[in-house]
């Protein structure tokens, strides 16, 4: 089998509260306190006992799994522990602080739907602006532009009014239903299907389950639905602040997710 | 089943940031991307005006009945020989050309953060995009230039256009250099301090006056006159003036000078903006 992403001992540090004082000219006055030796005129209050000690934080600690292809890996976890900072750095949005992560083929990530929608464009001017945010090619949207609106279930005549006219659903849908074409060997997903209705929920995980068995495609997914998780995932991960607790087959994971939310 | 190091692998994310270097190659694998950046950003700026895109006219045409009302007729400056509208008008075209794509371009990180955070593409897409539509808007006032030229023209006036007037796309794509160059060296300040972003537009408003937009190089006075054309943007204007109208100064020495600081202004400017790109996200 061939192996599509590697990730070895990942870790991502962020930088905590406040950086700097958000202005130039504050910073300044800073800078010449400290040149003088004076007290930082913008110090907030109780702050200098704080500064050193939880400046930094690690959303991701020593992180390391293979997927393959055509695997789908479902990552679980609580509010805060890391999946979306996971899939940020695999869709290279930011940057590690620690280790590595190795790639095989194109990435299509779907952090958000309909990312760089534009109200006043059209459904059909958002199609193509929002497939090519996503890598897409104008040939690949010209090719399976009637099929991203039949999968939308879209009507037709709708297809040329600006998307602000749509309803949020029929916007979703829209949305989604480029992402669903996006033609890269790995598809990662991070909550997306929150939005839409369940029919539209089930027609998503349908299609990303065809074309993983079909195309070999490999999909990373995260979702609080635990019942989507386990509908299409093979594998899964839990995270627990940063760090893997359990990785393995998605019913074991799942399971000791459920174990550990109410212990 | 575990994949061997020495494998291939398509992409290899690390700590280690990027060198200094530009990725072309990469770009030019998202050009239909900018070209949709382009009409949407084009959509986006004129849904927000009452005149639509006759703005992009009104907006020079009135700086240039009041550079008329205010420089020609009270302070009684020169204009080198060059009728009132076409001098006004021509300096504030070029001038906004080059303006607006420093202003919109030092604004990439902040107006697009939320973009930035849920997708990857290439960053430098956006400057792109912000130095092109600056420049139809230019194309739109540059013909109305040209009507205002033929009129005059047609009146009588005679011009010495030069042979310089070939050279014209230069002068623009110099402007584009220099208000991309700047625009981004400073982009990834302005998400750190937020009032830099006025000071940038009060000093945009200020080195305005520094640059011969409202009156002719001529009429500074000598000793001043050398710290003027220091400004890269002043031999741009003057040398358009000069290849279209026949009059004004004609420096090819200060010329050649603003064409290396274009350049270099640029290559700097695109360096810190790769180095930013990778870093400036987890801040926004
Ligand atoms: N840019 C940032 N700067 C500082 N801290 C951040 C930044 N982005 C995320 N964090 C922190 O990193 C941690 C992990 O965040 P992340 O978004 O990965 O969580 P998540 O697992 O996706 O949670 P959720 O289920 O709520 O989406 C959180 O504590 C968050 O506050
Ligand atoms: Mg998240």
């Amino acid at each position: 089998m061939n192996t599509m992403v590697k990730v070895e001992n990942l870790s991502k540090e962020y930088r905590l509260g406040v950086i700097g004082n958000g202005s130039l000219w504050k910073d300044i006055q800073s800078w010449n306190a400290k040149l003088q030796g004076k007290p930082d005129p913008w110090t907030r209050i109780n702050e200098e006992s704080r500064i050193g000690r939880r400046d930094r934080f690690w959303a991701l600690k020593d992180v390391s799994f293979e997927v393959q292809q055509g695997e789908r890996l479902g990552i679980i976890g609580r509010n805060g522990a890391g999946k979306s900072t996971l899939l940020k750095i695999l869709s290279q949005i930011t940057t590690p602080t620690k280790g590595t992560v190795k790639i095989r083929g194109r990435v299509g990530s779907l952090l958000e739907v309909g990312t760089g929608f534009h109200p006043d464009l059209t459904g059909r001017e958002n199609v193509y602006l929002n497939g090519a945010i996503l890598g897409m090619k104008k040939g690949e949207i010209d090719r399976n532009f009637d099929e991203i609106v039949a999968f939308s279930e879209i009507e037709p005549e709708f297809i040329d009014t600006p998307v602000k006219r749509y309803s949020s659903g029929m916007y979703v849908r829209l949305a989604f239903a480029v992402a669903a074409f996006l033609s890269s060997e790995i598809l990662i997903a991070d909550e997306v299907l929150a939005v839409g209705d369940i029919k539209f929920q089930e027609k998503c995980i349908g299609k990303m389950r065809d074309v993983s068995e079909n195309d070999g495609r490999t999909i990373l997914f995260v979702s609080h639905n635990i019942g989507a998780v386990r509908q299409l995932c093979q594998t899964g991960i839990l995270l627990e602040h940063g760090q893997i607790r359990e990785y393995g087959d998605v019913g074991m994971v799942l399971q000791a997710y459920e174990t550990s939310l109410r212990g | 089943m575990a994949a061997t190091d020495n494998e291939e692998w398509d992409v290899v994310i690390s700590a280690k940031r990027k060198r200094l270097g530009f990725d072309f190659k990469e770009l030019r694998q998202y050009k239909d991307l900018v070209k949709l950046m382009i009409r949407r950003e084009f959509v986006s700026v004129y849904k927000q005006t009452i005149f639509g895109p006759l703005w992009f006219v009104l907006q020079p045409l009135m700086s240039t009945f009041l550079y008329m009302f205010v420089f020609g007729n009270i302070a009684q400056m020169g204009t080198d020989g060059i009728p009132q509208p076409l001098f006004y008008f021509s300096g504030t075209m070029l001038w906004t050309f080059f303006a607006t794509t420093l202003q919109k371009c030092s604004d990439t990180f902040v107006n697009n953060s939320g973009l930035f955070g849920k997708v990857y593409f290439p960053r430098f897409t956006m400057p792109i995009t912000y130095m092109v539509n600056a420049f139809f808007t230019l194309c739109i006032q540059f013909a109305v230039m040209m009507i205002f030229y033929v009129y005059y023209f047609l009146n009588g006036f005679h011009f010495t256009p030069t042979w310089w007037i070939v050279a014209t796309p230069l002068y623009i794509f110099q402007l584009a250099l220099l208000g991309m160059g700047f625009g981004i060296m400073i982009s990834a300040l302005t998400t750190k301090y937020r009032d830099l972003r006025n000071l940038v537009s009060f000093g945009l408003s200020l080195l305005m006056y520094a640059t011969p937009v409202v009156y002719p190089i001529s009429s500074v006075p000598i000793k001043w006159k050398l710290l003027f054309q220091l400004n890269p943007v002043t031999p741009i204007i003057e040398m358009f003036r000069f290849s279209f109208f026949g009059s004004g100064n004609y420096d090819i020495k200060m010329w050649i000078y603003s064409l290396v600081v274009s350049v270099v202004v640029f290559l700097i400017g695109l360096m810190t903006f790769n180095h930013n790109e990778q870093t400036f996200i987890d801040v926004v």
